[in-house]
């Protein structure tokens, strides 16, 4: 890397911590991109060589956070036990966990990617590939290990335990419930789902 | 995400004669709310302020403070009218049908109808949802009672014609019932998915969730 990208890089890095932070402290709208390279130390003109707008940012800033997630998942995977419903509630405890540690800024990043104009530059959320996979996987471990039945739509069964997921950041958006309480409320649903899964 | 206003089921007021100070009030409510729809399709929420919604409708930005409290308060206005409008289709979609997955997939078809049409709004209703102040937040889940309450009945019904187990939760499935539409709409938005595709999948998406319920 020569130095002139050397300190692209770090001038990234620098806005993309700042801009994690404001977003969750002071919200997304009410944020602007002065804010953040005044945290950040840099200039306004060196963030908008960096990216295109404050959604981008956004958008770059959720990719890393979930980079370190799924680096935890790799670690944890492998030791998941347990029933198909008991390996759900584990995955999507997990997620909830990591991402309650910041709410205001997941809440953003849900809000955003319903936002009219959304540019090139933006993944927004729900297209998240990794916890697609993670869960066809188990289901489909689930028909191998015979409390999964063979016929099941898997796809269709992924869409609906990701939109459950989902929408139960409600209750933390609408008084601030903690990650236990979005768990047990998913594990309610899981159990209520897997009923209709199991082998007859 | 938008819902049903507190007076749906009150019967009519009693004709009143207006005044005609009470009349061109009246009608400005009326052009601040037609010029407000227009621009939050066209910018969303945050990229339409008061005071371009004072401009389209030709108007003071006090004028239509006069009205409205806040630029919520206007959204929530508009959104409120909308559902009020498919609120009856919904609820007799959910009534005439003959099984639960008729009633269910009858009612929410009304709403994908709908609001496919005016996916922006959509879109800008549910992006402010996710961030809205309290008090808003407050009011909005006076609003989606209702549609919860003609989903549950559907529901009910359905396990007192033995359709459906008898000890079944209602609520719980109510919920995930009402997630899964919700989410479906972002098939719509990033995938521009047509309200046929929308129901489809929906459709399928009910038959898992209620294999564990069915008698």
């Amino acid at each position: 890397m020569g130095v002139r990208d050397e300190q692209k890089q770090a001038t990234r890095e620098k806005v993309l911590e700042a801009a994690r932070d404001l977003f969750n402290e002071t919200g997304y709208d009410e944020t602007t991109i002065r804010a953040i390279a005044e945290r950040a130390g840099v200039s306004v003109g060196s963030v908008f060589t960096t990216f295109a707008s404050k959604a981008e940012v956004l958008s770059h800033v959720m990719e890393r956070r979930l980079g370190d997630l799924y680096a935890e998942f790799d670690r944890v995977l492998p030791f998941l036990r347990g029933s198909t419903a008991d390996r759900l509630s584990s995955i999507f405890a997990i997620h909830y966990e990591f991402e309650t540690r910041r709410v205001k800024l997941f809440l953003a990043h849900i809000a955003a990617s319903y936002n009219p104009s959304n540019d090139p530059g933006v993944t927004p959320y729900g297209r998240n590939e990794r916890l697609t996979r993670m869960l066809r996987e188990v289901l489909e471990g689930g028909v191998q290990r015979g409390d999964v039945r063979a016929d099941l739509d898997v796809q269709v069964m992924v869409d609906t335990l990701k939109a459950a997921y989902a929408w139960n950041y409600r209750i933390a958006a609408a008084r601030g419930a903690g990650a236990a309480e979005l768990s047990a409320v998913m594990d309610k649903q899981i159990a209520f789902i897997a009923e209709g899964w199991r082998p007859r | 995400m938008s819902f049903v206003s507190l007076n749906i089921e009150s019967p009519a007021d009693a004709p009143v004669k207006l005044t005609r100070r009470a009349l061109a009030k009246q009608r400005t409510r009326e052009r601040v709310l037609a010029a407000a729809r227009r621009l939050f399709t066209e910018r969303g929420y945050e990229g339409a302020t008061i005071r371009d919604i004072a401009q389209a409708a030709g108007m003071s930005t006090g004028a239509v403070f006069a009205s409205f409290a806040d630029k919520s308060e206007l959204f929530d206005e508009i959104l409120t009218a909308d559902y009020e409008v498919i609120y009856a289709q919904m609820k007799q979609a959910g009534q005439n049908a003959a099984s639960v997955d008729e009633g269910v997939i009858g009612m929410f078809a009304v709403a994908y109808g709908f609001h496919v049409e005016q996916l922006p709004l959509l879109q800008a209703s549910i992006a402010v949802s996710w961030t809205r102040s309290e008090t808003a937040e407050r009011r909005n889940r006076g609003h989606v009672k209702y549609i919860f309450k003609l989903l549950a009945d559907v529901l009910e019904r359905g396990v007192e014609r033995g359709e459906l187990k008898a000890g079944v939760d209602v609520k719980l499935l109510a919920e995930i019932i009402w997630d899964v539409y919700v989410a479906n709409y972002r098939r719509a938005i990033f995938d521009a998915w047509t309200v046929e595709a929308l129901l489809a999948r929906f459709a399928e998406q009910l038959k898992v969730i209620l294999a564990g319920a069915r008698a």
